[in-house]
């Protein structure tokens, strides 16, 4: 095993900028794919004939196709295909367009928006209905219900299957290593290809995403716990990694 | 001025009009299955009345009846204030009641359930300000007083930073009381308010609906507990296949009922 060129500043500043943009793909994904879920899910219980079958059109699409083929749509694809726009070259979101930073987090929020928006629709549905049909005897109007008993409920009954979204989101950012963004994989790789090792820099990525899971499951296992209303339970700190 | 002319008019209506609940012709369908065949009642003005019957008589459904959970199609009735009639269109569906009387018939008219149906994401004081601070309009802090008086009056003072999870049911439906009390309804509904405790908690929760009673609260209550029935009401309703069979003071319903069919579940349920 040949870990010295752990030392050199070079390298260290790859692994560091991967690991920056690892927590920043998650974080940044995980917040606006969240949103789009809560959208994705009422729109599919509670919106408009056509709106619903947009989103279950959408969430059938993107949980059907594979997350990488979808980056390589979204980088590849769209990234090419907008610069034939008239005039966009000049406009402010250009240099947004040209970073593939920005794809990585959209493909992400895209996907991240399916599939906890499939888990929330479906947690909504198991909110008790007697629950909700006491706020309605008690004279509240239907989207009063759905912000502060509907949605409050739902979220709280799908924590434990969000967190299990949020690691497997975390899991994916290796992906963005095929769209030069640099990732710890792609750290890793730049290691490998200058000083022909293979498993030392691999191991290394393996073990900052481990310890990355336990610190992601142990906020996430808090949360659960400080959820308000929150059954008593046993400590399941390593029970979903 | 119009002000004091509209109250000296709601005193006089108070009093040549005493019934705090009144209905007529209600009748009621899930699709073809006619449930209610024409209820006539009235409930006066600080009294308790209690629906008795077997299960499949109806009187659930026309428990829900009294804050539209389940909408009538034809009939009429007067409660809080609030005059509905009841129709129904071609196609035989009801036709909706107005949302803005109906909303104003719910905020007067508060009900308990059999299974408590707390709000499980709230605290005790979280469930009992819900509804004064986000459907009355009242501020936080006459809320929170409200809720303090209430939880008092049904004994659960001390619980109430604690989440319904942590509570008996005998204890989530004296909440559950204390959430309906603090709307200050004109007419609270009781939906079989013991039959989902133990029976060692159904004490706990009868002594504070028959303190309520004795305040002289406008009540309807559905029930099997015919001892306790007998003793809070001055009013019996007897429901049999979705028509008053039976009706009277505790004392005319449970010594001389005249209908054969009451006899028969009197006796059935007191032997």
């Amino acid at each position: 095993m040949d870990f010295s060129w752990i030392h050199d500043p070079f390298y260290q500043s790859y692994f560091w900028q991967g690991f920056v943009n690892t927590l920043m793909l998650v974080a940044i994904s995980g917040f606006f794919g969240f949103i789009l879920a809560v959208l994705n899910a009422l729109a599919q219980v509670k919106g408009p004939r056509p709106l619903a079958w947009l989103a279950k059109g959408y969430t059938t699409v993107i949980r059907g196709t594979p997350l990488l083929v979808q980056l390589f749509f979204f980088y590849d694809g769209i990234g090419r295909l907008l610069p034939m726009i008239d005039g966009i070259r000049q406009s402010i979101i250009w240099p947004l367009l040209t970073n593939a930073f920005f794809f990585g987090c959209l493909t992400f929020t895209v996907s991240v928006g399916a599939y906890a928006g499939e888990v929330i629709r479906g947690a909504m549905a198991s909110v008790p209905k007697r629950e909700l049909e006491t706020a309605k005897a008690f004279g509240m109007s239907s989207w009063k219900i759905l912000w502060r008993i509907w949605l409050p409920r739902a979220i709280q009954i799908c924590l434990p299957t969000l967190t299990g979204e949020i690691i497997l989101l975390l899991k994916s950012v290796p992906l963005v290593s095929t769209i030069a963004v640099v990732d710890l994989l792609r750290a890793a790789n730049i290691v490998r290809s200058e000083t022909f090792l293979v498993y030392e820099p691999l191991l290394l990525v393996a073990g900052i995403y481990v310890a990355l899971t336990v610190v992601l499951t142990w906020v996430m296992h808090t949360i659960e716990k400080n959820f308000p209303g929150a059954k008593p339970q046993k400590s399941a700190l390593f029970s979903r990694l | 001025m119009s002000d004091s002319t509209h109250h000296s008019q709601f005193a006089e209506n108070s009093q040549s009009c005493a019934p705090a609940v009144s209905v007529s012709n209600l009748h009621m369908s899930y699709g073809s299955f006619e449930v209610l065949k024409g209820i006539d009642a009235e409930a006066a003005e600080g009294s308790v009345t209690s629906i008795i019957g077997a299960s499949g008589s109806g009187k659930s459904t026309f428990l829900r009846c009294m804050n539209l959970l389940e909408q009538p199609k034809e009939g009429r009735l007067e409660i809080a204030g609030e005059t509905v009639e009841f129709a129904y269109s071609d196609k035989g569906r009801p036709v909706p009641v107005c949302k803005q009387v109906t909303r104003n018939l719910r905020t007067r008219v508060s009900m308990v359930f059999q299974q408590f149906n707390l709000w499980p994401h709230f605290t005790v004081l979280g469930n009992v300000t819900e509804v004064p601070i986000h459907i009355q309009g009242v501020s936080r802090k006459e809320a929170i007083e409200r809720a303090e008086y209430y939880l008092e009056k049904v004994g659960m003072s001390d619980k109430r930073d604690q989440y319904p999870a942590y509570l008996s049911g005998g204890q989530q439906q004296r909440v559950a009381i204390a959430r309906a009390l603090a709307t200050e309804p004109d007419v609270m509904l009781f939906d079989e308010p013991t039959s989902a405790l133990d029976p060692e908690l159904v004490g706990e929760v009868l002594n504070v609906i028959r303190s309520l009673a004795e305040d002289g609260r406008t009540m309807l209550l559905v029930t099997h507990e015919m001892r306790f029935a007998r003793e809070v009401s001055n009013q019996i309703l007897f429901l049999h296949q979705g028509q008053i069979e039976e009706s009277g003071t505790p004392e005319d319903v449970f010594e001389n009922p005249s209908s054969e069919r009451c006899q028969q579940f009197l006796s059935s349920i007191i032997h």
